[in-house]
């Protein structure tokens, strides 16, 4: 078992360390009112289309500048916003539910993506793109991790009124605002952003985990928004320092074991919560 | 004021009536009825704006953004959204201007008048289809629109909810606010509601309630 000094000592011994829990932490908190909105918009598994999405431009751009920063997140940014915006795109001329257009045009792009990655050479390692080695972290893409999650907290600050009424009641919002669909752009980008800087530090499919495990456990605990939020945002981070001090000590893989944390969280509220938890009585009776 | 000129809705190609033509003036209170089907709702949402005419043109006096209040028929509020009744009335403070203390004052008095002060602080998942609906009817009621479009508003409430209903309708009709409220309770209609535009898939009538509603035999718009 873990003493009390070894849950911080790796990271006072080691910068790489330091980095990726900065990293994780900053990222955790940023991706923590995203996934409580996806759940709440019943567009939980968008994400994963679109980390799947963000891989043929990741691909790309690596096939042109190599395994630089900035052309695997500009590549992967462009992949993954045309991708939701194609599946939006779709599904209104359509008239087609969204998860329908998504689910049918991720594989498109996870497949063009291993196809790219294939022509390209073996020098990338998939493995690495989808999963992720938080313990890679360096010095840019921590800035890079830091400047987005910035970026992306206040920017949810600005559309968290627009985007629960958005989410609770569109046609309430439609008859006195505009908006609606501004603060739901806004949001869809701000998703794509943190799944493109996240992947590189815990993995396109990682951080998926990370952005949804925390939101879906959060939900066990409280009715309140801000409080779901909270809880959420603190799950992260606690999942993202046990999971790195696990990866340190027993030689795992950090993505998955920063990941696996935030799983054990979300069973635990699963059977301890309060609000909707096995173990407890509801306290109102829930009605569907 | 309402004003349509050979306005047609439904379904692309296909209208629900052949073109129409009337004027709600302002300040009115009118009944929309007709046979289920007849596009009564689907009326509503054109006025409202959120659904495109498929001919014709709707003239209102009024900016559609925020001088508009719409309750829908059956909310598809999500009622696992984690929110208390008293935030969902107090969004009909949106874009207002008044400062907080006049807010607090008007959220109490709303929720009082729609007997709602003690749920306030209950998750939507813990309340009735009857309270949900009252706490929409308190959030409209502090929109302060000038245009009210109801579409069966008194389809969840109880005799009582009823009663209240009809006292702020009465009461917005007072104060010079139109509204156009669908109903399927000809009796109420012919009670309460001055004025009755009737859909049929012939064209449209608009009259007063207790001419057009002693012509028609029950059956036929209920």
């Amino acid at each position: 078992m873990l003493s009390a000094a070894q849950l911080w000592q790796p990271f006072h011994e080691f910068v790489f360390m330091r980095r990726a829990l900065l990293g994780g932490l900053v990222l955790a908190c940023s991706t923590a009112p995203l996934g409580v909105f996806l759940i709440l918009r019943r567009m939980s598994l968008i994400g994963d289309a679109v980390a799947h999405g963000i891989l043929p431009g990741a691909a790309l751009g690596f096939w042109f500048a190599g395994l630089s920063l900035p052309a695997l997140t500009f590549g992967g940014l462009g992949a993954g916003l045309s991708m939701a915006g194609l599946a939006a795109w779709i599904t209104r001329r359509t008239g087609l539910r969204e998860d329908a257009s998504l689910a049918a045009i991720y594989p498109i792009s996870l497949a063009s993506g291993v196809l790219i990655l294939g022509i390209a050479g073996k020098r990338l390692d998939l493995l690495h793109l989808l999963f992720g080695s938080a313990l890679a972290v360096d010095g840019p893409t921590l800035t890079g991790m830091l400047w987005v999650s910035g970026f992306s907290m206040i920017a949810m600050a600005l559309i968290y009124k627009p985007l629960l009424l958005d989410t609770l009641d569109p046609l309430f919002l439609q008859t006195v605002s505009r908006l609606g669909p501004v603060a739901h752009g806004v949001f869809l980008t701000l998703v794509v952003l943190n799944l493109v800087i996240g992947f590189q530090a815990i993995g396109a499919l990682m951080v998926v985990g990370l952005m949804m495990l925390p939101a879906a456990a959060s939900r066990f605990w409280s009715h309140r928004l801000p409080v779901l939020i909270a809880i959420a945002s603190m799950l992260g981070c606690l999942s993202v320092w046990l999971g790195l001090l696990l990866s340190f000590f027993y030689s795992l893989p950090s993505g998955p074991a920063i990941v696996l944390v935030a799983g054990g969280f979300y069973l635990l509220s699963v059977v301890f919560g309060p609000v909707h938890g096995l173990l407890r009585r509801p306290i109102l009776p829930t009605s569907q | 004021m309402i004003r349509c000129q050979a306005l047609r809705w439904g379904a692309p190609g296909q209208p629900l009536t052949p073109p129409v033509n009337f004027e709600l003036s302002t300040g009115s209170l009118t009944a929309v009825i007709g046979a289920n089907g007849s596009g009564k709702s689907s009326l509503l949402k054109v006025i409202a704006g959120l659904q495109k005419p498929l001919t014709g043109k709707i003239f209102l006096d009024v900016s559609r953004k925020g001088s508009l209040s719409f309750l829908p028929q059956q909310q598809h509020l999500d009622r696992q959204f984690p929110i208390s009744l008293q935030e969902l009335v107090a969004a009909g403070f949106w874009g207002s201007k008044q400062s907080p203390d006049l807010r607090n004052q008007r959220l109490k008095t709303a929720l009082e008048d729609w007997c709602l002060s003690g749920l306030a602080h209950r998750p939507l998942m813990a309340l009735s289809g009857g309270e949900l609906q009252r706490a929409l009817l308190a959030r409209m009621s502090l929109a302060q629109a000038p245009l009210l479009l109801l579409d069966e508003p008194h389809a969840a409430l109880d005799e009582l909810g009823q009663a209240l209903l009809w006292k702020h309708i009465h009461a917005w009709h007072a104060k010079g606010r139109t509204l156009v409220v669908v109903c399927h309770d000809l009796a109420a209609v012919r009670q309460h509601i001055p004025h009755t535009l009737l859909i049929k898939s012939s064209g449209s009538v608009l009259g007063p309630s207790t001419e057009l509603i002693r012509q028609q035999p029950l059956t036929q718009v209920a």
